[in-house]
């Protein structure tokens, strides 16, 4: 698992892949508020969400059936808590409940799908997120991978040599110092990324290659997905 | 618990996004300036380090395994501000690239599992770390840790309206008791064997209080988190008890003033009634919260 398949999508290129981060992240927002404030009861206007995301996952040249197969993994949860609901005799609030937050993942997986991270959280600082915040989004997603790799290794490694004799309350402990020892090569990483960022000369900014620009384009996009959400959630 | 986009009433999660976004901004702020640019690596690699550690299964019964969860190794590591914005990072980072979590409740998942639970994690080792207590206190740690975010969450699943049968309540909780105890044992074993290769990993705090008043703290965390969850299971059952010790007379109307029966006067519809009586109780969660992080801020400096 070198990379999540959303990264790969989200280096495509497409006119959702065009527009601004932020008018994505402006259109998500008003998109998830209205489904959010929508009735149980109002079945009409959770098709017309579905009707305006199928809209927006054409545009964005994604697999579909990748994109709901990978918004399906809420479903487990949210089915879990619908039949609770069903069972506690509220069939129309169990239907929402399962459709909401399988459309909301959707439209948030659409997000990510269709922007690099780095771009997102660009935008999330342009919006006011507090840097250090950002700074340590960035840093965790960029050794994400290296330290699971990591600890994949320590698994297969333990296993190799462990064998089946061990009784329970050992291969606690022996886990126990797995953790140790992954906690202690964290560390000792993270200190060897701090020298080899001052030895480059980092300023304590990442700075992208293209400068993100918020076009007519982008602010068209941005208010069609508000009206369209806002008509939906007021008309129907 | 992540909870998913649509699970929560809008009045619960804009108030809740409205709680964290300051919350997470000032424990930044404080994070900086405890620890320096050097550590903005370390955190996050530390961030990594935590999502890593789910991928090491503990053995905890026949069958069954745990994992870290994180949040109270991190406080008594990196200190609790720090230990907030790694666990703030870490849901960000599930909530956009791994789907685990929604958007617009992100305040509210960052509210239960990074600000409540580390806080609840890192206070009694903040109490007991000088006494002969540290072991216990690391261990209680996890287990309150654990319950607090859950709670919190069960708690705002009530109050949006996820209708919850009293049986399956009990067996959720039960359900968090026994987690609760494997973070606390996992998270002990954890800290023992990191401090063997490297004592200086983990921070002890300056001084620390008496073990009274660590019991007393850590009986409030508890109380406030099962509050919550009971006032919200069973708004009426608080009534009940006022009406079976006679009280209703005089204690009724300077009680029903500000929150008639749980319900202010004045809004419309039913769930917006029992949404906003419902936030007042999470407010005054995040005010103790607030002031206990303060309390804590105010100890550590030097």
């Amino acid at each position: 698992m070198h990379h999540v398949v959303v990264e790969r999508w989200s280096r495509r290129s497409s006119p959702l892949h065009a527009r601004d981060a932020r008018a994505k992240l402006g259109a998500l927002l008003a998109f998830l508020v209205a489904i959010s404030t929508t009735p149980p009861q109002a079945a009409r206007a959770f098709v017309a969400y579905s009707a305006l995301l199928a809209v927006a996952i054409v545009s964005a040249r994604l697999p579909f059936q990748g994109l709901l197969g990978r918004a399906a993994l809420v479903l487990p949860l949210s089915a879990t808590f619908a039949a609770v609901t069903w069972w506690s005799g509220d069939p129309a609030r169990a239907i929402a409940l399962a459709v909401k937050s399988f459309i909301s993942g959707l439209a948030a997986l659409l997000l990510v799908a269709t922007t690099p991270l780095t771009q997102l959280l660009n935008a999330l600082e342009s919006l006011g997120v507090p840097r250090p915040l950002i700074l340590v989004v960035q840093f965790l997603y960029r050794y994400l991978f290296v330290i699971s790799e990591q600890a994949q290794h320590m698994r297969l490694a333990a296993r190799c040599r462990q064998g089946l004799g061990l009784d329970r309350r050992s291969r606690f402990y022996a886990a126990a110092g797995a953790l140790g020892v992954l906690f202690a090569r964290s560390w000792e990483r993270a200190d060897g990324i701090y020298r080899a960022m001052l030895a480059r000369g980092f300023s304590g900014r990442f700075s992208p290659l293209a400068p993100a620009r918020f076009g007519a384009r982008d602010f068209a996009f941005l208010c069609a997905a508000v009206a369209a959400s806002t008509a939906i959630r007021l008309a129907l | 618990m992540h909870i998913p986009d649509g699970f929560l009433g809008p009045a619960v999660w804009a108030t809740l996004d409205l709680v964290s976004v300051p919350a997470v901004g000032l424990l930044a702020r404080k994070a900086q300036r405890d620890l320096e640019d050097r550590k903005i690596p370390l955190l996050g690699v530390m961030g990594a380090f935590v999502f890593a550690a789910q991928m090491i299964n503990f053995p905890v019964g026949p069958g069954t395994t745990g994992h870290l969860v994180g949040g109270t190794l991190l406080a008594v590591t990196l200190g609790p501000a720090a230990a907030a914005v790694v666990m703030t990072a870490i849901l960000a980072i599930q909530a956009f690239v791994f789907q685990d979590g929604g958007i617009v409740v992100l305040g509210a998942n960052v509210f239960n599992m990074a600000i409540a639970s580390v806080l609840a994690g890192y206070l009694p080792y903040r109490l007991w770390a000088g006494s002969g207590w540290r072991s216990a206190a690391i261990f209680a740690g996890g287990v309150l840790s654990v319950l607090t975010s859950a709670c919190l969450a069960l708690a705002q699943l009530l109050i949006s309206g996820v209708p919850m049968p009293r049986r399956l309540m009990l067996v959720s909780l039960g359900l968090f008791l026994v987690s609760g105890l494997i973070e606390g044992a996992v998270t002990l074993a954890a800290v023992r064997a990191i401090e063997r290769l490297n004592p200086v990993w983990i921070r002890s705090p300056k001084d620390s209080g008496s073990r009274v008043l660590g019991a007393v703290a850590i009986a409030a965390v508890t109380l406030v988190a099962g509050g919550v969850l009971i006032a919200s299971a069973a708004p009426d059952g608080i009534w009940s008890l006022v009406g079976k010790l006679g009280l209703t007379a005089q204690t009724a109307p300077w009680l029903h003033a500000p929150l008639a029966d749980y319900q202010v006067n004045g809004l419309e519809s039913a769930w917006l009634r029992k949404a906003t009586a419902g936030l007042f109780g999470l407010v005054l969660v995040y005010v103790a919260c607030f002031l206990t992080g303060k309390f804590i801020a105010r100890q550590r400096s030097i």
